[in-house]
């Protein structure tokens, strides 16, 4: 069962791009600073302070236009070392690559100890399809690190709208200082509230399923996590992307996440409709072979 | 930081003096780039999702008077047969009983809100049945070159006085007009047509075109209200999910 959900996925997802991501030649240098999460999040910081970023008519920073996650990939957010076994699969092949966590510092998931076993390529990976495999939305951050995306500002500056290729995602981010959803509402990707902090944009997301994961190793959250998301322009074309993770039901304490979104500028760039349900043909053998569709199970009732 | 707050709350006041502007729901409606602004939460009242002709009720399905005018849709004759196949099989042949995108104009009339959002550049609809989007590119760009197959198609938009009319074409073979069997070919083309009524009200008129299955071209109407509640927002309905939640 090692193998996974992914190695029957893979055919849908390098037919459709999906990999882009890991396949894009990796730059020396992002945006200024150095191409790792943590090095890259130190300078970035600095960067910021001094960055003025470009103005919409009503003087909001200006983060409009298409975008893709760099220094981030699709295996784990706490990196893959050369000992992971996957990395020689025949099939996909993992590739080796730093942790996307800078706190804690040791880059790993703060987990509580039942949750280990469950996240971090284990019951999850090994015996659920993959939420998004089976064209569930990838669920906030996970969105950010695939394919392409959009911001737009539109008219009024109530909300921020944030479109994603990746199986049709669309976020609306209200600005308007509006009260969260009621407990009883759990919605896959949460709900989103957003302030202006001076030059960076704070995204407040609650009322979680908890049916999303972080990653192709099946780490996770739950129906009671808090994330709040820092996006901040550190020059034209790059975004610093911070994200910091609350949920009580499964870590030990807080913890964050960074990597860069790059403005997309080929000349006439959109986005693609990227219907998912609608063409996959895996579901029913993946069930077949005992993976079951992930509705948070492992960690219900905890 | 709380000067950058007080002066960012105090920018939106300026620029927009209207009471609406607080967090009671609604944007305003003043113009964007000039054009009508068609900002909002939006909903039908019509049972067009049901049929989009005259129906009586049957169970479970409240009656309605259609929105295709003159309640005729000129079906060639092969595909009249094949609508009233669809009608037949509708419990499993309808493409929303296995939770697809529903295509447009159909999740234009379906019973859930969509919110509109506009820049002088694009109008996107976002939907809350499937996390439906449509990009409406209103910068003078042309479709692109096809042949495409797209489950909600390829809309380019412009201004027509008041109106925004929007062609839409590269559509699927997939996807149904209701859940009464009405169906196209791939060769659909649709020139919507959304005029502001009021604030509160926009009128929207699509015509058909689909030399594969239709004799002529004809035209739904129905108006799309604003959702007023003060605290309404798009929540989530996932079809595909809450299908496969079902029979996990």
């Amino acid at each position: 069962m090692r193998q996974s959900a992914l190695v029957f996925a893979f055919a849908v997802l390098a037919a459709s791009g999906q990999l882009g991501a890991q396949d894009a030649a990796k730059p020396k240098t992002v945006g200024g600073c150095p191409a790792a999460p943590a090095a890259f999040h130190t300078c970035a910081l600095e960067k910021a302070k001094t960055f003025t970023p470009p103005r919409t008519p009503t003087g909001k920073p200006d983060f409009q236009g298409y975008w893709r996650g760099q220094l981030a990939q699709a295996f784990s957010v706490e990196g893959v070392s050369g000992n992971e076994p996957l990395v020689g699969s025949r099939v996909m092949p993992w590739e080796i690559a730093p942790p996307m966590i800078v706190d804690p510092p040791d880059g790993k998931i703060p987990y509580q100890s039942w949750a280990i076993p469950i996240g971090r390529i284990g019951e999850n990976h090994n015996k659920y399809i993959d939420p998004r495999t089976a064209c569930g939305p990838a669920g906030v951050p996970r969105l950010a690190l695939q394919d392409a995306n959009q911001i737009l500002q539109p008219a009024g500056d109530q909300y921020v709208l944030w479109l994603f290729e990746d199986h049709h995602v669309q976020r609306v981010i209200a600005m308007d200082r509006r009260p969260r959803l009621g407990d009883a509402i759990k919605v896959t990707n949460g709900d989103s509230r957003g302030r202006w902090e001076g030059n960076t944009l704070i995204i407040d997301v609650n009322n979680f399923n908890g049916y999303n994961w972080f990653d192709d190793s099946g780490n996770f959250y739950t129906d009671s996590a808090h994330i709040v998301e820092r996006l901040t322009m550190i020059d034209s074309d790059t975004i610093h992307y911070e994200v910091r993770v609350e949920d009580p039901k499964v870590y030990t304490r807080p913890w964050t996440l960074v990597w860069a979104l790059v403005r997309e500028k080929e000349a006439g760039f959109e986005l693609l409709e990227e219907a998912c349900r609608e063409g996959q043909r895996d579901l029913d053998r993946l069930r077949e072979l005992g993976f079951k569709f992930y509705f948070g199970d492992p960690w219900r009732g905890r | 930081m709380r000067h950058g707050v007080a002066s960012a709350l105090l920018t939106a006041f300026l620029v927009f003096p209207t009471p609406t502007a607080t967090a009671q729901g609604p944007a305003p409606a003043r113009p964007i780039d000039g054009k009508p602004n068609l900002q909002g939460i939006w909903q039908v009242l019509t049972t067009a999702s049901w049929d989009i002709q005259d129906h009586q009720a049957r169970l479970g399905v409240p009656a309605g008077q259609g929105i295709v005018d003159g309640n005729d849709i000129p079906y060639l004759p092969a595909a009249l047969a094949k609508k009233r196949a669809n009608f037949e099989n509708r419990g499993t042949a309808d493409p929303e009983t296995k939770g697809y995108l529903p295509g447009v104009p159909r999740i234009m009339y379906m019973p859930f809100p969509f919110q509109i959002l506009q820049t002088p550049d694009e109008i996107v609809m976002v939907f809350e049945y499937d996390r439906g989007v449509r990009n409406i590119y209103t910068n003078g760009t042309a479709h692109p070159r096809g042949p495409l197959n797209w489950w909600m198609g390829d809309s380019r938009g412009r201004w027509d006085g008041n109106t925004l009319v929007v062609d839409v074409v590269y559509f699927t073979d997939q996807t149904w007009f209701d859940r009464a069997g009405n169906f196209h070919s791939d060769a659909l083309h649709l020139v919507e047509r959304y005029t502001p009524a009021g604030p509160d009200h926009i009128n929207y008129e699509v015509t058909v075109e689909d030399p594969n299955v239709f004799s002529r071209p004809w035209t739904m109407r129905t108006v799309f209200y604003r959702r007023k509640e003060p605290n309404i927002r798009l929540l989530e309905y996932d079809p595909g999910r809450l299908m496969d939640e079902a029979q996990r």
